[in-house]
């Protein structure tokens, strides 16, 4: 079957089933969608809304035993891709549409070099096309694209085992393998998602400008609002399974017409208001100090057992905590942020310098029976951070019995839990019977059973979808406000601090630098590194944009490469 | 790990756990589940029918008082018949009647065996997992150490020590077999006590032992069980081999291995004297295999 | 120099395992109920040549000196004496070894031209006929007994099913022919006597098939299971998206990323090959050191039995040393990651 289409790719009221135990499990529900030639669209949602299936069902690399297409059909070029046979479906991959993966950590096989897959790929597709070319002609063309995403030394990349590039020149290669031939529609799914938000900044220009340079049509698969904006002409919002909504990025952007699209757009963490309500916190004394506190970690010993080699995990620090305030630790992977923490809740030795709580020095302050357990945690996942094999009632029953010493517990886990606005029917439960914002309640209650005067918070939301994420940051308040707690929020994502924590200390690389109230950090940032951080923030709104703090490109790509 | 279940593709956990936690939150479904895997049932049938036999042995068996030092010469080497569905042995027993009785002793080794090695392999595992440093180095060690003698010339140098008995063989196999579960279980736990979970719980004030007991092992219950399951077949088969070499159960004891090892004397006119007990011994481990293969599927755990 | 430094850290690890089961096996041994010098001369024996044997033997010495003795014997070639063929036991095992070493090498061998292969079919089109069929193999591999597996080859044999020999490792008729080796298929080759080469062949079939089978069923099983469990893998998804085809995927890069796992179990198996082996040689009558090692214990000589297990132990150390070495060749990250 085909059709009269200017289209370059149409999907028509699709409905896709999974073949599960033995059932069936429909994941996708009348889907519509079409992209042409040129055109860079967007499919946006969260997770489980269908988002990765749709683009699989489009590359075809769903498992044909396990999928059962229901009804709908998918035009590719005007031509149905159901009733091509599996060498034409084959062939298109490469040719017609390529796919940029998700991961670049799990996206190569690691005993392979990375010029092996690359090479793989390279002939199988000049086969499809009828190519016939030497090895080194074809390692030549390899070179070329490698040089075209911005892989300066093409020799070494080619060269090297996955495991020894770094995950942004990873994401490049994985751009690369999409781009060997020349295609018409890419497909990009959450790129650079499982780097730092600055190299992810990177990834997501490149892939722009490749678009444009090639005359791509351009699948933004992603779950960020601000990268639709950055890439897409047109979005489709899916949620469950079906599209609910769709127009050009502008329209949608300006005002959301369905109630899922507009309560999308309320959870994104504003970075800038346009009127600063700037409340101001009495000043609080000083609860926790650090002074040059220092971390190494031994990374080689010598047989002797005496340290041969070691990294600086975090370079000597002072910093202060108030009471009662939201003190953020922001800064990307590797910059120290959780070693901090870790060594203020004592669960990490001191290299050298000092930590003093209430004006005592840590360990004599967690003498003190009273403070043994005083400071909390609230960790990042909380599918791992609660045990699987016990009821919710089990879990919160620990600091009860253990710490508070409480008799009627069970009166209390029913406090807990209203606490964290939880049914009290959830103490029965299983953690796989509640979704993971469910579950971070259940984790928050935990730590409140043992009364603590500080609650860590190793970022909290980043495994949560941005609709759940506002409202366990809307509970964290709450919970401020009625307990008095001092918070220590660490957190790469900026955004979220900038509506969270009252002041906040950007650490890179193990060292801290600079602290300040959120309004001058974000306002007034001092550092080039945090200039170039807040600038990668993808942001939904032009306003938002024209505040981001400016920086030139020269002095951002020198951050850039400091990092590697 | 069984490709019976179509796994769901990458990047679509979120409908596997969804569709996973109810089928474990529920009975009947998961019976379900488990019974859709023909080969587990018919495991289960086997290993089923085979305690029955054991238990029930002196009302089943055709002539029980053949499972001792019975004699009858006339009846001796009689092939395979209505009457002696397995034949007769050397002197005159009814093979059918002493494979049933054999079975009660495999079954009482795998008891003990299982019992003594098991709870002392998986607690050890634990403590070595979550207790790190040289408490971790001295268990570990020990265990390859284990791992690097023949089983087989281990059980025979001790049972040759303690002389050659039901118990002995027992207390032989045991101290072969808790290094597997030690090992198993070592290295499920080490993934688990890096677990935030195990964290939060020291934070939560929680003890070493309730640490151990009710954070780290239910979380290995399934895979103890899978283990258990197939082990059960292997030291019958261990069992039946030390006995094969004459270091096991003695006679007149009806022991599996050792009839095997008797009939094969008379090979090959009087064949099912040696294959009759054989094929006894191959049905119930394959029965104890099918059903931890079962178990293995259904809880979706590496052994 | 990363591969060599790798293999030195491992063979370390190995001679700690080796030194330990020396101690463990030493002990054991000594723990025999019963004087080893009242049985080696007989009950007729008076109780004067026995304490003076027991003094040669060093009996009357504290175990921690008689160990030291045992190894520093050991270093010197001598594994002391054997009671049972009052003979050296190294002499014993320099004799019985190399049949041992070819069943066991042929074995393996099997193991890995069958098991591997079949493992890799099975899993390019799982729940297709070949998987189904490799699946009731190997299980039924899995729960034979060897030594039930052995009884009924030789049953086949005597039946003539198929004509081959059942008994001792080469055929009387033949001549002798000089050793070098006391491998019977590698001597044959170095004297160019092909009888004697395809005679010890057709001899080696059926113990090593019988003592290979369940090695074959669980390599099978790990090979499968574990292509099946790298073929749910991104980087899976990666080629396919951009069109390598399944074939290449499944033959060369899930091929090389799977082999780590049923190497590592052939390694480990090796300890319960060498058991498996004591049950064959017997039934096998295969003159080697397990048949020597089952008589010993049965007759309490105990240095024979210490001198039999830790030539096993050398054996399994060897071997799992060879494996790792392979691995290293196969997975880049364990030789070159710690840089």
């Amino acid at each position: 079957m085909t059709v009269e289409s200017s289209n370059l790719v149409e999907i028509k009221n699709l409905n896709l089933s999974f073949k599960v135990y033995g059932g069936t499990k429909q994941v996708l529900h009348n889907i519509s969608l079409s992209i042409a030639p040129g055109e860079r669209v967007a499919l946006i949602g969260e997770s489980g809304s269908g988002k990765t299936v749709t683009s699989k069902l489009l590359i075809n690399t769903l498992n044909p035993e396990q999928i059962q297409i229901e009804s709908g059909d998918i035009f590719i070029q005007g031509k149905s891709a159901l009733t091509m046979s599996k060498e034409q479906r084959e062939a298109l991959k490469g040719s017609v549409m390529s796919m940029i993966q998700q991961d670049p950590q799990t996206s190569f096989n690691p005993v392979f070099r990375i010029g092996t897959h690359l090479l793989d790929i390279m002939h199988s597709g000049d086969k499809n096309l009828g190519i016939k070319q030497s090895k080194t002609e074809q390692k030549e063309r390899i070179f070329e694209v490698l040089r075209k995403v911005k892989l300066l030394d093409p020799e070494r990349v080619y060269n090297a085992y996955p495991w020894q590039l770094s995950g942004g020149m990873r994401q490049r290669v994985l751009i690369a393998m999409a781009l060997l031939h020349p295609t018409r529609l890419l497909i990009a799914d959450e790129p650079g998602t499982a780097l730092d938000v600055t190299t992810q900044n990177e990834i997501i220009k490149l892939i722009n400008q490749l678009v444009h340079d090639e005359q791509l049509s351009l699948l933004m698969v992603t779950h960020n609002l601000g990268v639709v904006r950055k890439t897409a002409d047109r979005v489709y919002v899916m949620q469950h399974g079906r599209i609910v909504e769709h127009g050009t990025v502008d329209d949608i952007f300006a005002s959301p017409s369905h109630p899922y699209t507009a309560r999308l757009f309320d959870s994104v963490p504003k970075l800038f208001h346009s009127e600063e309500s700037v409340e101001d916190k009495p000043e609080t004394p000083v609860l926790v100090r650090l002074i040059d506190v220092e971390k190494r970690f031994a990374t080689k010993k010598n047989w002797k057992g005496s340290v041969i080699n070691e990294v600086l995990a975090v370079k000597p620090t002072s910093l202060q905590i108030h009471k009662g305030e939201t003190f953020g630790i922001a800064g990307e992977s590797g910059s120290g942020k959780t070693t901090l923490a870790r060594m203020i809740m004592g669960l990490s030795e001191l290299t050298s310098g000092n930590i003093t709580i209430e004006n005592k020095h840590l360990d004599a302050w967690r003498l003190n029976n009273e403070n043994r357990y005083s400071i909390q945690m609230v960790h990042q996942n909380p599918a791992a951070s609660i045990n699987p094999r016990r009821t919710i009632a089990q879990t919160l029953n620990v600091p009860l019995k253990h710490i508070a010493k409480v008799t009627n517990r069970k009166q209390e886990i029913q406090r807990l839990l209203k606490l964290v606005e939880l049914p009290p029917e959830y103490a029965d439960m299983y953690p796989s019977n509640l979704s993971g914002g469910q579950k971070q309640r259940v984790a928050i209650a935990r730590a409140l059973a043992a009364n603590p005067k500080i609650l860590v918070l190793d970022e909290p939301t980043s495994a949560l979808d941005v609709s759940v994420q506002k409202s366990v940051i809307e509970l964290l308040e709450k919970l401020q406000r009625q307990l008095g707690l001092t918070y220590i929020f660490i957190s790469h994502d900026l955004s979220l601090m900038r509506n969270f924590c009252d002041r906040v200390a950007v650490m890179f690389r193990g060292e801290l630098l600079e602290t300040g109230t959120t309004q001058d950090i974000f306002n007034k940032p001092t550092q080039r590194y945090t200039k170039a951080l807040i600038r990668a923030i993808p942001v939904i709104s032009d306003e938002e944009e024209r505040h981001k703090p400016k920086i030139s490109d020269e002095d951002a790509l020198q951050v850039l490469q400091q990092k590697y | 790990m069984n490709n019976n279940e179509p796994r769901l593709p990458n990047g679509l956990d979120e409908f596997s756990m969804t569709t996973a936690s109810k089928q474990y939150s529920n009975i009947g479904r998961a019976w379900y589940r488990f019974s859709r895997n023909y080969a587990a049932v018919i495991g289960l049938i086997i290993v089923c029918s085979v305690i029955l036999m054991a238990i029930f042995a002196p009302l089943i068996a055709p002539n029980p008082e053949h499972a001792g030092s019975f004699v009858n010469f006339r009846a001796r080497h009689l092939a395979p018949s209505w009457e002696h569905w397995m034949g007769t042995d050397n002197v005159g027993r009814d093979i059918f009647s002493r494979v049933i009785f054999g079975y009660q002793v495999s079954l009482a080794l795998v008891v003990g065996v299982l019992s003594l090695s098991v709870p002392i392999g998986v607690l050890l595992g634990i403590v070595a997992a979550y207790a790190g440093g040289w408490v971790e180095q001295t268990i570990m060690r020990f265990n390859d150490m284990l791992l690097a003698v023949p089983p087989l010339a281990l059980a025979l140098a001790i049972t040759s020590i303690l002389e050659p008995s039901l118990i002995n063989a027992m207390i032989a196999i045991s101290f072969l077999w808790w290094n597997w579960h030690c090992r198993l279980i070592y290295q499920l736990a080490k993934s688990i006590v890096t677990e935030d979970f195990v964290e939060a719980a020291k934070l939560s004030g929680a003890s070493h032992w309730h640490i151990i007991t009710k954070e780290i092992l239910p979380n290995c219950v399934a895979a103890i069980s899978v283990k258990t399951t197939l082990d059960a077949g292997f030291v019958i088969l261990f069992g039946a081999t030390l006995s094969f070499l004459g270091l096991g159960v003695q006679p007149p004891t009806p022991d599996l291995g050792t009839m095997v090892s008797t009939g094969s004397n008379y090979l090959p006119e009087y064949w099912w004297e040696a294959i009759m007990p054989g094929l006894a011994i191959l049905y119930i481990i394959l029965g104890f295999n099918l059903l931890g293969d079962g178990l293995r599927d259904f809880f979706d755990v590496e052994v | 120099m990363e591969t060599l430094y790798y293999l030195s850290i491992r063979a370390s690890r190995l001679l700690l395992v080796f030194i330990g089961l020396s101690i463990i096996i030493f002990v054991i041994a000594r723990l025999v109920p019963g004087d080893p010098a009242r049985i080696s001369l007989g009950p007729l024996a008076t109780q004067e040549q026995v304490t003076e044997l027991r003094e040669k033997m060093g009996l009357d010495k504290p175990l921690v000196s008689q160990y030291g003795q045992y190894v520093y014997n050991l270093f010197q070639g001598d594994m002391g004496e054997s009671t049972l063929t009052n003979r050296p036991v190294l002499t014993d095992l320099q004799q019985a070894l190399p049949a041992t070493l070819e069943l066991v090498i042929v074995a393996v061998m099997f193991t890995a031209i069958i098991g591997l292969p079949l493992g890799l079919f099975a899993a390019y089109r799982p729940n297709g006929w070949l998987d189904q069929v490799t699946r009731v193999t190997s299980l039924v591999g899995v729960v034979t007994p060897s030594f039930l597996l052995a009884i009924i080859l030789q049953l086949m044999a005597s039946m003539n099913w198929f004509d081959l020999p059942v008994t001792e490792r080469i055929s009387s008729n033949l001549d002798a022919m000089p050793s070098y080796t006391g491998l019977l298929l590698i001597d044959s080759l170095i004297n160019v006597r092909f009888d004697v080469f395809i005679d010890s062949f057709q001899h080696l079939l059926l113990p090593a098939f019988a003592l290979s089978a369940a090695g074959i069923a669980q390599v099978m099983r790990i090979t499968r299971s574990s292509m099946i469990e790298f073929s749910h893998r991104d980087h899976v998804d990666t080629l396919r998206a951009c069109g390598v085809p399944q074939k290449l995927i499944h033959f060369k890069y899930l091929l090389r990323l799977s082999t780590a796992a049923p190497l590592t179990i052939l390694g480990l198996e090796f300890a319960s090959l060498i058991g498996n082996a004591f049950v064959v040689e017997m039934v096998f009558s295969w003159p080697g050191v397990a048949s020597y090692g089952v008589r010993s214990i049965l007759h309490k000589d105990f240095n024979a039995v210490v001198g039999v297990v830790l030539i096993s132990g050398v054996f399994f150390i060897v071997a799992n040393l060879v494996i790792d070495f392979i691995i290293g060749l196969i997975d880049p990250r364990i030789t070159q990651k710690g840089k």
